[in-house]
């Protein structure tokens, strides 16, 4: 289990991450959101003992985070960090070996990996001949060679096709049936809430939303209603209390409200004409975090 | 940790040596050493001016001369180490009509001079070759000397006692005073910058090596995750030992090929008076004689630490350098004072001798960096002692003790900083917040 406890870092009078707390149990997803700069990678950062918080506790099944238990953690960054001119094999060798793995040992699991890729052939060509996606893969593998206890996943899916990126998520599941203890970083909304089920929302290095992903959408309840009415002028609805606005959609209307209560309202309005959708709705995580973290930029 | 030091310095010492460009510049310099070794085989090999077949026809208008220019051609080209063959031949035919079918021929008219005894024309069609015009100068003032001597019957043994040089036994009553030996010029003058010239090829292979490594990881990103396994002390280190060791392999290349060089000029060169064996026999001799020999029981090993310890400081600051530049450019310009360094400590070694032990000089072979080529070179003539070439390692050693304490703050940052923006303040923050 990965334990953060009011972590604070300064970069000379700036404040990168504020009195942050969550913990991570084992086999479990947790997101990691924020904008750019919010202090997303400080927090890798700290936790991967790159840097040395100012404040606070970082520790990995009770034991602080250091070069001794380095070694149970897997980094896959935002930004491709290969050897390029590395073969496929080389580069695991290399990484596989700084984790303190046995040549054997590696080649076995890189085996295993390449396999469930579908890139077997790719084993000895040079990395820098390898498309995106691949590399991305090939990142992913030196990651979790060493099966991580803890692995931290910086914008996992960047540059993959539907294809690959279901085979990633196959393996972030599969890890995680195995105890992984996993942190998911990305800006693509759809991924954190299919993954994750506890996550935080960083803004300018502060905690401003924190806790199930479940429990924060209920307490958001519904707010949205997608509609489709036959013979029906549905602009009409905005003369309803709670209505806030109404979208015109390519074969649905989406209207916005400000509670539960208005959808009952809206329900007794149009339910005498022929109703073709009526999809009440919470929001999403990215209705969230754009509400969230809008608010702080206006 | 130590088996990740190992792992990460082998990794990084293989990476090295295993890369085509290594071996492709190896070859390269390879060829380049023995090709410069051999320069007068290569050049005579395709028809240049080391195979000269001169012909040269003498006119000896004085019917006395002939034999004693024959024979003094010969010895000038024994002093002169030239391989050149010359054919001389004597003629009756006029000046007028071998100036007609002169070709490549070199016409030579002696003449007989009541002011001068000996006069000569030399007469070709084109510019004669240097070499070859010292060559039948030297021997035609050796000829004019032996008839001065017929013509004027001087006793040629009492003229050779007047004219040798004069014996002086030499007393230096003050042991610390400069030694007089002129073999030593010619240590200064040739042997030492040849001996120095591979340790500042290697500065240079070292500070780029190093350099472009860490570069090349930090801007590749992959820096993160080996700092995440390994400290930044830890793989500093490995790539100071690394580059370390790749210097001593190139350096012990470079001689090798020297001495490759030296072979195959032993093998192919076909004058007696050039082989190899003749020119260490020579050369030992003036070290003999200079008294430097005596000496090197311990220049080599004062030598070899200094080097070794230049080495580690110029590594040190290099991946210093390297750790805190975010782009090729910019570590190319700021290794540039490292190498303006390396050769300003090349020039003031070589020219060590001018300087005439002043304290400025003594007090620049303290210096970090500048004293690894200085020291020995002062100690060998004399102008400093051995007292002061342990200072310099001892200035050494604590400078890279200070700067490996203190720059490792600064490595440490620097392999994780992205941005140019302030960086020099960052820096200066950083020594700053650890003292």
């Amino acid at each position: 289990m990965l334990i953060l406890k009011n972590i604070k870092k300064n970069y000379q009078n700036l404040v990168a991450v504020d009195n942050l707390s969550f913990e991570v149990s084992d086999g479990e997803i947790f997101g990691l959101l924020g904008e750019n700069g919010a202090g997303k990678t400080t927090t890798f950062r700290m936790i991967m003992g790159l840097l040395e918080p100012n404040n606070g506790t970082i520790s990995l099944d009770g034991k602080k985070i250091d070069y001794s238990t380095i070694d149970k953690i897997g980094f896959v960054t935002e930004e491709r960090s290969l050897l390029t001119k590395l073969t496929v094999k080389e580069q695991i060798l290399y990484y596989g070996s700084l984790k303190g793995m046995s040549n054997s040992e590696i080649l076995k699991k890189l085996d295993y990996w390449l396999d469930k890729f579908g890139i077997k052939d790719y084993e000895n060509k040079k990395i820098k001949e390898l498309s995106k996606g691949n590399q991305q893969k090939i990142q992913f593998i030196s990651a979790v060679i060493n099966e991580p206890k803890l692995l931290i996943l910086d914008e996992p899916f960047t540059g993959l096709d539907p294809i690959n990126v279901k085979m990633l998520k196959d393996a972030i599941y599969e890890l995680k049936e195995k105890g992984t203890s996993i942190i998911f970083s990305s800006h693509q909304m759809e991924y954190i809430e299919e993954f994750c089920e506890k996550l935080v929302i960083l803004v300018k290095g502060k905690t401003i939303l924190e806790g199930y992903l479940e429990d924060i959408k209920n307490s958001y309840g519904i707010k949205k209603i997608l509609l489709n009415v036959l013979d029906y002028d549905v602009e009409k609805l905005s003369k309803i209390k709670g209505v806030k606005t109404i979208n015109k959609k390519r074969d649905y209307y989406e209207i916005n409200i400000d509670n539960e209560s208005v959808v009952d309202l809206i329900f007794k309005e149009i339910k005498k004409y022929k109703v073709l959708k009526f999809d009440a709705k919470k929001p999403t995580l990215n209705d969230i975090f754009i509400e969230k973290v809008g608010g702080y930029h206006e | 940790m130590n088996k990740k030091l190992r792992f990460l310095t082998k990794t990084s010492l293989l990476k090295k040596i295993k890369s085509k460009w290594f071996i492709g510049i190896n070859i390269l310099i390879l060829i380049i050493i023995v090709g410069i070794l051999n320069i007068d085989s290569i050049i005579s090999f395709f028809g240049g001016d080391f195979s000269n077949n001169l012909e040269v026809v003498v006119i000896d208008k004085t019917e006395e001369v002939y034999d004693i220019f024959k024979a003094n051609i010969d010895s000038s080209k024994e002093v002169l180490d030239s391989d050149n063959s010359i054919k001389i031949k004597k003629s009756n035919k006029s000046e007028k009509e071998l100036k007609k079918k002169l070709d490549d021929k070199i016409l030579i008219v002696l003449k007989s001079s009541p002011e001068e005894y000996l006069t000569a024309k030399v007469i070709s069609k084109k510019k004669i070759d240097a070499i070859d015009y010292q060559l039948i100068t030297s021997a035609l003032s050796s000829t004019k000397y032996n008839y001065g001597l017929i013509k004027t019957n001087i006793d040629i043994e009492k003229l050779k006692m007047i004219s040798s040089e004069m014996k002086i036994d030499r007393v230096v009553l003050d042991k610390d005073s400069k030694s007089a030996a002129d073999n030593m010029d010619t240590i200064m003058g040739t042997v030492f910058p040849t001996i120095i010239l591979p340790f500042f090829m290697l500065v240079i292979f070292l500070v780029q090596m190093i350099g472009s490594e860490i570069y090349e990881e930090k801007s590749s990103r992959s820096m993160e995750i080996i700092i995440s396994s390994v400290s930044p002390k830890v793989h500093f280190i490995s790539k100071i030992i690394s580059s370390n060791l790749f210097a001593i392999i190139q350096g012990t290349l470079l001689i090798s090929y020297g001495a490759i060089g030296l072979i195959v000029k032993n093998n192919i060169s076909t004058s007696s008076s050039s082989s190899i064996t003749s020119m260490f026999s020579t050369l030992w001799t003036t070290l003999v004689e200079s008294g430097f020999v005596d000496k090197l029981y311990y220049i080599i090993p004062i030598t070899l630490l200094l080097l070794l310890l230049s080495f580690f400081a110029y590594s040190l600051v290099a991946g210093i350098l390297a750790s805190m530049t975010v782009n090729m450019e910019d570590y190319q310009q700021i290794q540039t004072p490292i190498m303006l360094v390396s050769l300003l400590s090349y020039y003031l070694a070589i020219m060590a001798g001018v300087f005439d032990g002043s304290t400025f000089i003594k007090v620049l072979s303290y210096v970090p960096f500048i004293s690894c080529l200085l020291s020995p070179a002062l100690l060998v003539i004399e102008q400093i002692s051995i007292v002061d070439v342990l200072i310099s390692i001892a200035v050494l050693l604590i400078f890279n003790i200070f700067i490996f304490r203190h720059g490792m703050g600064i490595y440490k940052e620097g392999i994780l900083n992205y941005s140019n923006e302030k960086v020099w303040s960052k820096f200066k923050k950083i020594i700053k917040n650890k003292n």
